[in-house]
């Protein structure tokens, strides 16, 4: 059968709407600050037969290979029925990293299973051995020691499971918020269900299966459009996570991506890779997968949709027992969202720009320290309740492209700024802490023609009793590098700040204990630059100069712009004889050192 | 004879709206002139007034009240043009206009990060730092202050924002901070974001204070002269100004708070389609949910009434969801989509067919304007269809090129697809309509409202154009069209009452309630809301009340939902109980679930003040025009009938009573309603239309393949 385009735009359009309605549904209703304040959760349709459908605005680290959760399903139980509900976060079997709990519901049509509804989730806590939903240190999953579901039944008849929900409130520190974001989670995913069994009540079940065929060959049409105008050839990124404890030397990456632009596919290989390591910063399989493909559709056009018919013309390559490949059981994906993941992005994406000009991004901030540890304590002012939360009160600047400059609210590569902030009011209301400072960092940004965004200087502690913070520092050592010219980010740098304000660095992955008065502070990365930063517009310069964002010394050194005064008012004007003196020195100098 | 008189000056046009005794409107349309508001209105006026057989002046002389409802601010804000704004912010935080909440829409696409609504070189630490519990833990350090105003005098600052953290639970700082503006830079307007709009979350906060405080010196100039040159022209009567609740103030309350005064025009179309809804129901009650719609050149702006209730929002943004400026205050809630006459149709590389988001806005305006746009639109298609007469757009104003739309329409679409151009313009506005109603759907589901069950009241120029199927799409089965559609806002200026709102930040959980520091609250905004309740004495309001609310949410939870509080007083267990169970409705209708025996976590604290003035009756036409009330019969296109000859009726002839079957078309001279094939459209009472939908199925419906039939 075939579909009238129209109707083709049309049903496109109720599908991202449905899971649009769904992510509503979690943000108002959720409860940990994860989840309802920083956004940090996504919502997917996927087929019967497990192929990933409609994801509208979910992080690009969570909805990629959201498919493979509902094969998870589909392969484990062979008595799947109208009314059941799956919670899953296992890594070993398609999830991310086990903080991300998951709920999978499967939608019935005359009995048929034709789709299922997904909600994922970050959780505020998932009973790691520690209160911290990242365990770099974790040598294994028994060390991570969080509760693992290999997409268990949690409802049936749509009512929950008991046993299933007794075993999470004993095991999840603050289990009433566990459970509250639990059934936000089941009303996202419930919700889902019922609209699409309106939308197949309304166009057919006949209808339904031919929109979803042509759909995903639109999709691949688009997409092979794109490669079809690319350049040909095979690239080689190489990347570095920072060095930390069982991995003194850090932790290489390698992306070989290559384009073919006649057939149309692109083939990225990731099997040339160390080992996994006795560390929790394993990648899952689907981060390693979704991480290289985000590097992917950062470089490319972004109008295309992403979908299991975009995914048929990109071919990832991955190796069993690798870093960044398919993890071997029992090792630990604790923190395989971010940091290593992270770098897999920005590597990939790098590649591209160093291989041709006008593709690519620069490298962005990476890396969960300090200004977005997950601290835990006790609340005076709530009779002594416990509390664990990450926090998102840390900027860190997003890279810069061909055309544009970085994004201010990047958060990570893996997030890609769709991600929420903290507000320091809800922060410290919720919260028993201080936040005493968030500002821009200046001159942290990735110089270049089109500049990183800058990181930001973040300090906050505890006011009346000990708090306790996990973070996952990246960047101290290798920095956002920049691309064609453009300059490197500064490096991502933790620190205690004592009573007194005298500051101590801090170990770059580790927990701290703080007590009242003292403070962790944290200088955030910026994203690294595209291009010489000698042919950045002085218009430009002028306006990061009067935003902050760089001095004028930086100004003047780096991208060789003086201006008239040093006041700092809209009257302030480029000396433009003195800059075109600067400029040509700079040239020289930069000629010279090449 | 007295009279009542209503303005809307939007972006391009100026409406006039002009009641009689009886309650009859004439309506009047000029092109709006910013630079000074009145020339705009006088030409409008002038037109009621030759109308109605009277001099302008004589009108004015005799009109008791004049509501004006303006987009001066918000033009103001979107060009830029506001005084030079400085921020006042507590050490450590200067940020806070850059960063925002975070978020943006699309993960792949990268745009522009946009700068902060005051500049970095114009944000001023101030030392001093006060707990969430209200302690000082820094007190003020009155020279940091002092420093930033000799500073401020220097760039020549014109307002001053200042927004410090935690002022909404201990003023202290910021009171002494708008102390020493007065007494150092005296007659330099500022704002304390506590007084303005004393919510938590300091983003909000910062982001109203700012933007209030840069419209002050502005909009007190403009109604100023406004002012002036009523009087000047012979008005005597009472001036109000309509405001973002969808009532209305009087200027110097306008003039203090001019942030109430952004977006005040959209928010007035709720208020005539609530106006009409009773009045054609003949009821005083609002039984059904209505979804108002407002379609203009470049958007379709969608408003909710529940249950008699507008709806409102404290998540208006200026320039894009997330990355523009927030107003913060609390709004009636109308949401645009960048849907409107002048959106473009494009195909894309994969040969999908796509509506906007690019318009071709006025200029060049839609290839059938004439002015040099090639790209086919919205409007266009309309056209190729047979949906629009040439000779009669904007009452005749313009003459469209409908072999310029066939055109555009054809090269861009039909060729490429190998259709039809009749097929190409269906189906732009089968997608189209699409956009519009994914749109919708989002909007009245997040309010927890079905959009099969309301009742649409549709407004503008162009939504008659394809509200019928817009709303075959949602479901829904009752279209209200006002005749005076063309002027939906101005009219609802004519119907809008006095409201304000006070508020004031109290946390209390409701698990073992502080009764005194709760009441405390709830008498201190009571007491305001009365005040500016008596303030208003001389305008002798026919009724006035004051309504109490609470923005609560669950323990944990950070959002809010604001919920009416029974009286002006908590006093016993049983209020709390109550209280409590009142939000669980709220929260199980917006959200389909609930979790009773949970607590709530009570934030801010509101008394809403409402002066029901006198008002015209909602009346029927002045009378039939004269002449044959079917101007013509010319072919139109139907998905599901192919070209159909088709008879167009002239509005103003139709007798109360006429009910048409589709399809047929109106023109009224402000507006157009296709009544498609299935649908009817039944002249009111009043002279309105109600459009009964009909079930015949649409590109949306099973089994159907619309475009084929006219696609041979």
């Amino acid at each position: 059968m075939s579909l009238d385009p129209v109707l083709l735009a049309v049903i496109a359009n109720r599908l991202d709407t449905i899971v649009r309605e769904m992510e509503n549904t979690l943000l108002r209703t959720g409860r940990s600050a994860v989840l309802n304040m920083a956004r940090d959760f996504s919502c997917a349709l996927i087929t019967g037969d497990n192929r990933l459908l409609a994801s509208a605005e979910g992080l690009p680290v969570h909805v990629i290979g959201m498919e493979f959760l509902s094969e998870a399903v589909t392969q484990l139980h062979d008595d799947i029925r109208e009314g059941d509900a799956f919670l899953h976060n296992d890594p070993y079997l398609g999830n991310t990293h086990p903080a991300d709990h998951v709920i999978l519901v499967p939608v019935f049509v005359d009995g048929e299973h034709i789709f299922t509804a997904a909600a994922k989730a970050h959780q505020a806590d998932c009973g790691n051995a520690n209160p911290t939903t990242y365990m770099p240190f974790a040598r294994d999953i028994y060390e991570e020691g969080g509760l693992i579901f290999p997409a268990v039944r949690v409802q049936q008849d749509f009512a929950d499971i008991p046993d299933v929900i007794r075993m999470c409130r004993r095991r999840i520190r603050v289990p009433d918020q566990w459970y509250g974001d639990y059934l936000a989670m089941v009303g996202a995913a419930r919700i889902g269900e019922s609209r699409l069994k309106d939308l197949v009540a309304k166009y057919g079940l006949e209808t339904m299966k031919a929109f979803v065929e042509e759909w995903f060959d639109y999709s691949e049409r688009r997409i092979a459009h794109v490669i079809s105008e690319m350049p040909k050839g095979t690239i080689t990124g190489s990347g570095q996570h920072d060095p930390f404890g069982p991995l003194p030397d850090g932790i290489p990456i390698n992306v070989q991506v290559t384009i073919d632009p006649d057939a149309g596919m692109i083939d990225i290989d990731l099997t040339n890779n160390i080992d996994c390591v006795p560390a929790g910063v394993n990648e899952s399989r689907t981060c390693a997968m979704n991480n290289v493909m985000t590097g992917v559709f950062n470089s490319i056009d972004p109008d295309i949709p992403h979908n299991a018919g975009t995914f048929r013309r990109i071919n990832v390559r991955l190796r069993e027992n690798c870093v960044v490949g398919i993890p071997r059981f029992p090792h630990s994906c604790s923190v395989a969202t971010t940091n290593v993941g992270e770098r897999l992005v920005v590597t990939t994406q790098k590649a591209f720009a160093d291989a041709w000009d006008g593709y690519g991004l620069a490298e962005g901030a990476c890396g969960i320290g300090p200004g977005f540890a997950v601290v835990s304590g006790v609340d005076w002012r709530r009779e002594n309740d416990p509390y664990v939360n990450q926090k998102f009160l840390g900027s860190q600047g997003g890279p810069a492209g061909p055309e544009i400059d970085g994004w201010v609210t990047y958060g990570n590569s893996v997030t890609n700024g769709l991600m929420f902030r903290d507000s320091v009011e809800i922060d410290e209301q919720k919260y028993p802490i201080r936040v005493s400072e968030i500002r821009v960092r200046a001159d942290s940004e990735g110089a270049g023609r089109r500049r990183g965004a800058p990181g930001f200087r973040v300090a906050y502690g505890p006011k009346h009793d000990e708090m306790r913070a996990f973070y996952v520092t990246d960047g101290c050592h290798f920095p956002p590098r920049g691309v064609r010219g453009g300059g490197d980010g500064a490096p991502s740098l933790p620190f205690k700040l004592d009573a007194s304000g005298e500051q101590a660095p801090l170990p770059p992955i580790a927990s701290t204990d703080l007590q009242p008065g003292e403070q962790l502070l944290h200088l955030l990365s910026g994203g690294g630059g595209y291009g010489d930063p000698v042919e950045r517009e002085t218009e430009r310069v002028r306006d990061d100069v009067l935003s902050g964002f760089i001095t004028f010394e930086r100004a003047r050194d780096v991208y060789g712009v003086l201006f008239t005064s040093t006041e700092l008012h809209d009257g302030l004007a480029v000396d433009i004889d003195a800059t075109e003196r600067q400029r040509q020195h700079l040239h020289t100098a930069r000629r010279r050192d090449d | 004879m007295t009279y009542r008189i209503s303005v809307d000056t939007g972006g391009t046009f100026t409406d006039v709206v002009v009641a009689d005794e009886r309650g009859a409107l004439t309506i009047g349309k000029a092109l709006t002139t910013p630079r000074r508001a009145f020339e705009g209105i006088g030409v409008a006026l002038d037109q009621v007034a030759a109308t109605l057989g009277v001099s302008a002046r004589d009108l004015l002389l005799a009109s008791e009240s004049f509501t004006y409802g303006t987009t001066r601010a918000t033009n103001a804000i979107v060009e830029g043009k506001t005084a030079r704004t400085a921020f006042f912010t507590t050490r450590g935080f200067p940020d806070i206009l850059l960063l925002r909440e975070g978020g943006k829409r699309d993960p792949f696409r990268q745009i522009p990060y946009p700068p902060p609504y005051v500049p970095r070189y114009l944000t001023f630490e101030i030392t001093e730092r006060i707990d969430s519990e209200g302690d000082v833990f820094l007190p003020l350090d009155e020279w940091s202050v002092r420093d930033a105003l000799e500073r401020c005098r220097d760039l020549g600052v014109e307002a001053i924002g200042v927004s410090l953290l935690w002022s909404i639970v201990n003023p202290a700082h910021e009171l002494r901070v708008g102390e020493l503006i007065a007494e150092i830079l005296p007659g330099i307007p500022y704002t304390l974001s506590h007084q303005l709009n004393p919510v938590v979350r300091e983003y909000r906060r910062t982001s109203s204070c700012v933007i209030d405080a840069s419209l002050k010196p502005l909009m007190q100039e403009h109604l100023s002269a406004l002012d002036h040159d009523l009087r000047e022209a012979g008005f005597a009567g009472h001036l109000f100004i309509a405001t973002s609740f969808g009532g209305s103030w009087r200027p110097e309350e306008v003039i203090e708070r001019p942030i109430y005064s952004v977006g005040s025009g959209p928010s007035l179309a709720p208020v005539a389609a609530v106006t009409y809804a009773k009045a054609e129901a003949n009821a005083t009650e609002l039984r059904e949910d209505l979804l108002v719609c407002d379609t203009g050149g470049t958007t379709f702006d969608v408003g909710l009434v529940s249950q008699g209730e507008i709806s409102y929002t404290a998540e208006t943004w200026l320039g894009g969801r997330w990355i523009g400026h927030i107003t913060g205050i609390r709004a009636v809630d109308v949401k645009s989509i960048g849907a409107g006459g002048g959106s473009i149709a494009w195909l894309d590389p994969g040969g999908l067919l796509r509506v906007g988001p690019q318009s071709a806005g006025a200029d060049p305006g839609p290839a059938c304007y004439g002015r040099g746009g090639t790209l086919p639109t919205v409007t266009d298609s309309a056209v190729v269809l047979g949906y629009i007469d040439p000779e009669y757009f904007l009452g005749g104003r313009l003459t469209l090129d409908v072999a310029a739309a066939r055109r555009a329409l054809d090269e861009h679409i039909a060729v490429p697809l190998g259709w039809s151009i009749e097929a190409a313009a269906a189906a732009v506005l089968v997608i189209a309509t699409e956009n519009i109603v994914g749109a919708i759907r989002e909007i009245t589901i997040a309010q927890g409202i079905d959009p099969r069950e309301v009742t649409i009241v549709a407004g503008g120029g162009a939504s008659g154009l394809n509200i019928v199927p817009i709303a075959r799409e949602l479901g829904c089965g009752r279209v209200l069209l006002p005749s005076t559609a063309g002027a939906l806002s101005a009219c609802g200026a004519m119907y809008a009452d006095i409201i304000s709102e006070f508020s004031v930040s109290r946390y209390a959980e409701t698990r073992a309630l502080d009764f005194t520091a709760v009441n405390d609250a709830l008498r201190t905004v009571g007491a305001r809301a009365e005040a500016f309740l008596a303030n208003l004495a001389d305008i002798d309001p026919v009724a006035t009340r004051v309504e109490y609310l609470v923005a609560a949410r669950y323990r944990q939870q950070v959002w809010e939902l604001d919920i009416p509080v029974g009286g002006a007083r908590l006093e016993h267990d049983a209020d709390v109980r109550a209280l409590e169970q009142t939000f669980h409705e709220t929260h199980r209708r917006v959200f389909a679930v609930d979790e009773p025996g949970q607590y709530l976590e009570c934030l801010v604290w509101k008394a809403r003040a409402i002066a029901v003035i006198a008002k015209p009756a909602v009346a029927g036409r002045t009378g039939r025009a004269d002449g044959s009330d079917q101007v013509r019969q010319a072919p139109a296109f139907f998905p599901e009938t192919g070209w159909v000859d088709t008879p167009m009726f002239s509005g103003e002839a139709l007798a109360p009573g006429t009910r048409l079957e589709g399809p047929a078309i109106v023109r009224e001279p402000t507006t157009t309603v296709v009544v498609y094939p299935g649908s009817t459209a039944t002249v009111t009472g009043l002279g309105n239309y109600l459009l009964e939908i009909g079930a015949v199925s649409t590109a949306g419906d099973k089994g159907s393949v619309p475009l084929r039939v006219g696609a041979s």
